[in-house]
């Protein structure tokens, strides 16, 4: 066996993770997900292939997740991305008892126990409150670039109070801030905690004491994650690229179906 | 307008029709979810049963509120659509404040012709006098169903309670055969079966699940076992990909379904006595009041009997008496080791993609 190949096709980006036996990551590639699952999954799958200058054709597995999973040509098996974020987190941090994967269009709260093993999970509903999403339709409003959303949130002196969960709510609340000339840094604190009292409300429910580990895009904002860990009380693990956790999650599986397939 | 094409809606009508022409019957349009069948029958009138016609809703937003439950909604739009021209009369059972409030609405406002009747059930916690007041609820109703269905034969209506109690007895079979794996029906196809009791009169039903517990039984099925609960077992997508996922629903706690076609027998033979043994006989349920702790054993009960790994709510959105137990129930189930899933759905919606990976995340989970 050479390699194996774990993708997550999100409703955003679609990322994917070469793994080689030793459960070292070989390469990777983000690729937004656009239109079409399959090219998407083709264009990641290609480009993480040279990222890691292998030729895809000689892929062991491929295990594909996310809400493109079945639309991901030569997948071996597919798996949900609740499995694969909380495989992919225990992998970094095995102090992980639970995970919070906020992505484009959902966030998921994982309650993982040893070995990575899902016990329970809890899903938002279907709008795109306390989403990823719900934060890029801001950053354009506020024209701010997504990746300072962060900086400017811990930066803010004060806190804008932003009542509305809802997204087209919540913008025109963002319009009239803006027109009474709040500070931007402070709107963005105000979105952020939106965010992390919608995700609280289902992890609270986990009621968990050890590790928490956030993947997703959304982990990449330094601003999110410092607000849920004052919620938290405590420190969150957030891995150097939570973004392609669900697809290094899901190559993990193909590399363990095919040690216990030689296994037994 | 989904109605005329749908085949179960057809076939419902064709029925329906049949059933007026062939027997001389009339035909009630009956809400949910606990009433007297038996009374009914036992007149020569058919109960029809609106849980979830199959209707784009267009007019029925104009009289509700936004957060309202689609049984409600979906309902007020079969009779805003002129769908109920077959029915001779509707007869609204007080389940729930939003049935109450539809009866309202329908009765006081709509200026329709057609009869409304209404029909109270005490709820729980039960004194001495629920069993007097339930008996005297349903003379009443007898009394008022007279005026227009004339006399009540009450040979005819002991016949019908006996019926009713064989019911309800091969109902059990068939629940209980399929908790033990060896039924042989996927889970579309037990319900679409155990549905057709929504509409079909028993002389015509009993022989179709005779039928079915006739035949050998199958080989144990290999699947996993769950529980779902909730109110009726709609979208029908949920059950499918259940079937498609390998997971059996071994047993149910949906109100359409278990909770109120199941209960002990009844002891006495007298009509009205026979009613209300099985009145006080049924599962506990939301809508009757009963004490959470009963509901939480009847469902842990029931995963034990079937060896089931986990229960699945599948929510009617907005449902309230529903909305009041279900936390409740989801940690006392956790508590016992059984895994949960909450899933909120809308009548006759299909499923999203998130409803898919929550109910694949939840196999792989037991699995
Ligand atoms: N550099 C960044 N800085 C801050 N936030 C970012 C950054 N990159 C991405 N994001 C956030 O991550 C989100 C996308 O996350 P991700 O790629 O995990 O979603 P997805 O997996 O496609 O979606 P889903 O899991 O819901 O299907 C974006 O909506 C954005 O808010
Ligand atoms: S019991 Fe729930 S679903 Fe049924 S009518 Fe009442 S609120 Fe609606
Ligand atoms: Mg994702």
């Amino acid at each position: 066996m050479e390699f194996v190949v774990g993708i997550d096709v999100g409703s955003l980006s679609t990322d994917a993770v070469i793994l080689g036996e030793e459960e070292n990551i070989l390469g990777y590639s983000i690729v937004g997900t656009g239109d079409s699952s399959t090219d998407a999954a083709r264009e990641a799958m290609d480009s993480a292939a040279a990222n890691a200058g292998v030729d895809m054709v000689r892929a062991s597995l491929i295990i594909s997740t996310g809400y493109g999973r079945a639309a991901v040509p030569g997948s071996g098996r597919q798996v949900t991305e609740i499995a694969c974020h909380a495989a992919g987190a225990y992998h970094f941090f095995s102090d992980t008892e639970l995970v919070i994967d906020i992505g484009g269009q959902d966030s998921k709260v994982i309650r993982v126990g040893k070995g990575g093993k899902v016990l329970d999970f809890a899903m938002n509903d279907k709008c795109a409150a306390g989403t990823g999403r719900f934060l890029e339709v801001m950053s354009a409003k506020l024209k701010i670039p997504l990746d300072q959303m962060g900086t400017f949130s811990l930066a803010a002196r004060g806190e804008a109070s932003i009542s509305s969960v809802c997204t087209v709510f919540a913008e025109s609340e963002v319009v009239s801030l803006v027109a009474r000339n709040f500070p931007k840094e402070e709107i963005v604190k105000g979105l952020h905690r939106s965010v992390v009292n919608r995700v609280w409300a289902m992890t609270r429910q986990m009621s968990v004491k050890g590790g928490v580990t956030m993947t997703g895009g959304v982990a990449k904002n330094t601003g999110v994650v410092a607000l849920m860990e004052e919620r938290l009380g405590r420190k969150i693990n957030v891995p150097a690229e939570p973004q392609i956790i669900g697809a290094l999650g899901a190559a993990l599986m193909a590399l363990r179906h095919l040690k216990g397939a030689a296994a037994g | 307008m989904i109605m005329n094409g749908h085949p179960e809606a057809r076939a419902r009508r064709d029925y329906i029709l049949e059933q007026k022409r062939g027997f001389g019957r009339r035909v009630i349009g009956v809400f949910p979810a606990y009433y007297p069948r038996e009374l009914l029958l036992s007149m020569n009138i058919l109960p029809v049963e609106i849980w979830d016609p199959p209707l784009e809703s267009s007019h029925a937003n104009a009289h509700l509120q936004s957060y309202i439950c689609s049984v409600v909604k979906q309902g007020l739009e079969l009779i805003l659509q002129g769908k109920c021209r077959d029915l001779d009369a509707f007869l609204f059972p007080h389940t729930c404040d939003s049935i109450q409030n539809l009866a309202s609405i329908v009765n006081d406002y709509l200026g329709i012709e057609k009869p409304c009747y209404f029909f109270y059930h005490p709820k729980a916690p039960y004194k001495e006098s629920s069993r007097w007041y339930y008996i005297k609820q349903l003379e009443d109703l007898a009394l008022r169903l007279e005026k227009q269905f004339g006399p009540l034969n009450h040979h005819e209506f002991k016949k019908k309670v006996e019926q009713g109690e064989d019911l309800r007895r091969t109902i059990g079979e068939l629940y209980r055969r399929r908790a033990e794996g060896t039924l042989g029906l996927s889970n579309v196809e037990f319900y679409r079966i155990l549905r057709q009791v929504e509409y079909l009169h028993p002389d015509d039903f009993l022989p179709v699940l005779t039928a079915i517990l006739k035949r050998p039984p199958d080989r144990k099925s290999k699947g996993l076992a769950v529980i779902v609960s909730g109110i009726l077992p709609n979208p029908p997508e949920v059950l499918e990909h259940l079937d498609r996922l390998g997971i059996n629903v071994a047993d149910d706690d949906f109100l359409s379904c278990s909770r109120r076609l199941l209960a002990r027998p009844a002891i006495s033979t007298v009509p009205f006595e026979a009613m209300a043994d099985s009145y006080f006989g049924m599962q506990p349920c939301c809508t009757k009041g009963s004490a959470i702790e009963d509901r939480l054993k009847s469902i842990l009960d029931k995963a034990k009997s079937s060896s089931a790994k986990g229960v699945i709510f599948q929510m009617v959105k907005f449902c309230e008496p529903e909305l009041f137990d279900v936390p409740i129930l989801v940690e006392g189930l956790k508590a016992e080791g059984l895994a949960t899933l909450v899933i909120d759905t809308e009548l006759n919606q299909g499923m999203s993609g998130q409803l898919v990976t929550r109910l694949e995340a939840f196999a792989e989970m037991i699995g």
